[in-house]
């Protein structure tokens, strides 16, 4: 415990240095204090005890060991992934998870962080689609999760500001509108049935609100430390389970209707500052 | 010119796709096309996404006997709820009247007129979660049947604490209204197609998308209507309220 602090001590001076240079990265426990005090939210301060946990996330080991494996030479390639352009240029992490999803010139495709991943690992490292490094997408001990969860705590603290710029992305913008408020299925749900009203609950949970965006910045903080699950989960794995509770069928991670998705829930928590990792109940 | 350099590339990596499909990896698909995407309008695009650039897994099959495309197809009612839920505007007089007039069409009562069922079995119902959920953990309904969950959005048992608050507080449903023939119909109308008194209502019509049985509907509304249910039953006294 006493070496696991120390190490964590190390990580955050690595951080708190890191953020020195883009001024505006922060802690996500100060994110989230800090929105706390600006806004009254039953969403956000249902749980104490998560946010008296924050410091202690796991979710910031799961980033750390992201970071080894992101400047680590792998693959058939045994290349890093410091050629990987996430939006910002080759190499840059800082800042690029609020701007996903994005257009990219080079696929010609709205991508978010998760598909952009899988097409750097494969077309830079030569990993293939079927290699466990690229196929296995969920649990913290996935290197998709561990380069997820490195990758997006570089835009802690960052406003939420993902490109409108091609059109393209307004294009999957507005698509991703639609299908947020589409009913379907044997319980006629859609995502708006339970993330347009504030302070409601399902059971015993209080549900963030789409048309509130300091609530909805840290609905869509993910990746997040589960604790009812304790594994590190994605965005993916968010619409996953809410397209599961809907009673409609199972989305295609990195498909055109699940970048879609993202992009209209990330353009609704614009300018708000993301909190990452996010601890979640 | 770019376009060109990275044309071996995709191809190869469609090609490799092939052998498993359906493909579930963004660096194999094919870009978008980006005239098509931005010549179509956001409900054309949703549905273009949704059913032929296999955005869900379409041929799954369902526990009601059909696939996962049939899931995704909208009727009329959800149609014209979600496009008046996304503008933000109330819902105008005329399409509510169709909306109710669709619910009405749809509600089939029971031959022999409606009695109550057994409040026990509606306690279960209420709090069962279970069924119709699919994809990556499919509901099995022969080793568990489907409940209606509406502890999910509902109060009805005061004495309950974890129950939602989407839905109106049922507490005391039954004592506060009776049991009349009336409010059977009623009760039995809103489980059904509550569209029927609340067009473009959140609640799922138990009754028309078959979730809920006859039977079922019975027991619920025994739940909320029995003298004898807990949810007619006043709040129990805490010891710091003696």
């Amino acid at each position: 415990m006493r070496i696991k602090n120390a190490a964590r001590a190390a990580g955050i001076a690595a951080f708190l240095s890191m953020a020195s240079h883009a001024a505006q990265v922060q802690p996500p426990e100060d994110v989230l204090g800090e929105l706390i005090e600006r806004n009254s939210s039953d969403y956000l301060t249902q749980s104490e005890q998560n946010i008296m946990m924050m410091p202690d996330n796991p979710a910031l080991w799961t980033a750390d060991e992201g970071k080894d494996l992101f400047y680590e030479e792998r693959g058939p390639n045994n290349k890093s992934l410091e050629t990987c352009d996430l939006g910002k240029g080759p190499g840059v992490v800082e800042g690029v998870y609020v701007e996903l999803p994005r257009y990219f010139e080079d696929t010609g495709r709205v991508m978010d962080l998760e598909s952009r991943l899988v097409y750097c690992m494969t077309s830079i490292q030569g990993f293939s689609p079927e290699d466990p490094e690229v196929k296995t997408r969920h649990g913290s001990s996935s290197d998709m999760m561990k380069l997820q969860t490195f990758i997006a705590s570089r835009s802690s603290g960052l406003p939420w500001n993902p490109p409108m710029d091609h059109p393209l992305e307004k294009a999957m913008r507005d698509a991703g509108e639609v299908m947020f408020y589409r009913r379907a299925g044997t319980s006629d749900f859609s995502c708006a049935t339970c993330h347009t009203n504030t302070s409601k609950r399902i059971r015993a949970s209080v549900l963030p609100n789409i048309n509130e965006p300091h609530e909805w910045t840290k609905a869509i903080s993910w990746p997040a430390f589960r604790v009812g699950q304790q594994n590190v989960r994605s965005s993916t794995h968010r619409i996953r389970g809410c397209y599961w509770q809907m009673r409609q069928p199972q989305i295609i991670p990195g498909s055109d209707a699940a970048i879609a998705l993202m992009s209209y829930w990330t353009d609704a928590a614009r300018g708000q500052p993301a909190i990452l990792p996010d601890k979640k109940r | 010119m770019t376009r060109n350099r990275k044309m071996p590339l995709l191809a190869l990596i469609a090609g490799a796709s092939l052998c498993a499909a359906p493909s579930l990896f963004a660096a194999e698909r094919p870009s978008s096309p980006v005239a098509a995407y931005t010549a179509m309008s956001p409900e054309e695009l949703a549905d273009y996404l949704i059913f032929e650039m296999e955005g869900f897994d379409l041929d799954a099959p369902t526990q009601e006997g059909g696939t996962a495309r049939d899931r995704l197809e909208q009727d009329r009612t959800q149609k014209v709820c979600s496009a008046i839920a996304r503008s933000g505007a109330a819902l105008d007089r005329p399409t509510a009247a169709k909306i109710s007039a669709l619910a009405e069409e749809s509600i089939q009562l029971p031959e022999g007129g409606i009695a109550l069922g057994d409040w026990k079995k509606g306690e279960q119902i209420a709090r069962s979660g279970y069924g119709y959920r699919m994809g990556h953990r499919m509901d099995d309904h022969s080793g568990e049947p489907p409940g209606g969950n509406c502890y999910a959005c509902h109060q009805l048992d005061p004495n309950e604490t974890a129950h939602g608050t989407v839905g109106p507080s049922l507490a005391g449903y039954g004592r506060l209204r009776g049991t009349s023939d009336a409010m059977l119909k009623h009760t039995y109308q809103i489980i059904y197609n509550a569209h029927l008194f609340f067009p473009c209502t959140t609640m799922p019509r138990f009754g028309h998308n078959g979730t809920l049985t006859q039977e079922q509907i019975r027991d619920v509304m025994a739940y909320l209507l029995d003298p004898e249910s807990p949810v007619n039953q006043e709040t129990e006294q805490t010891a710091q309220a003696d």
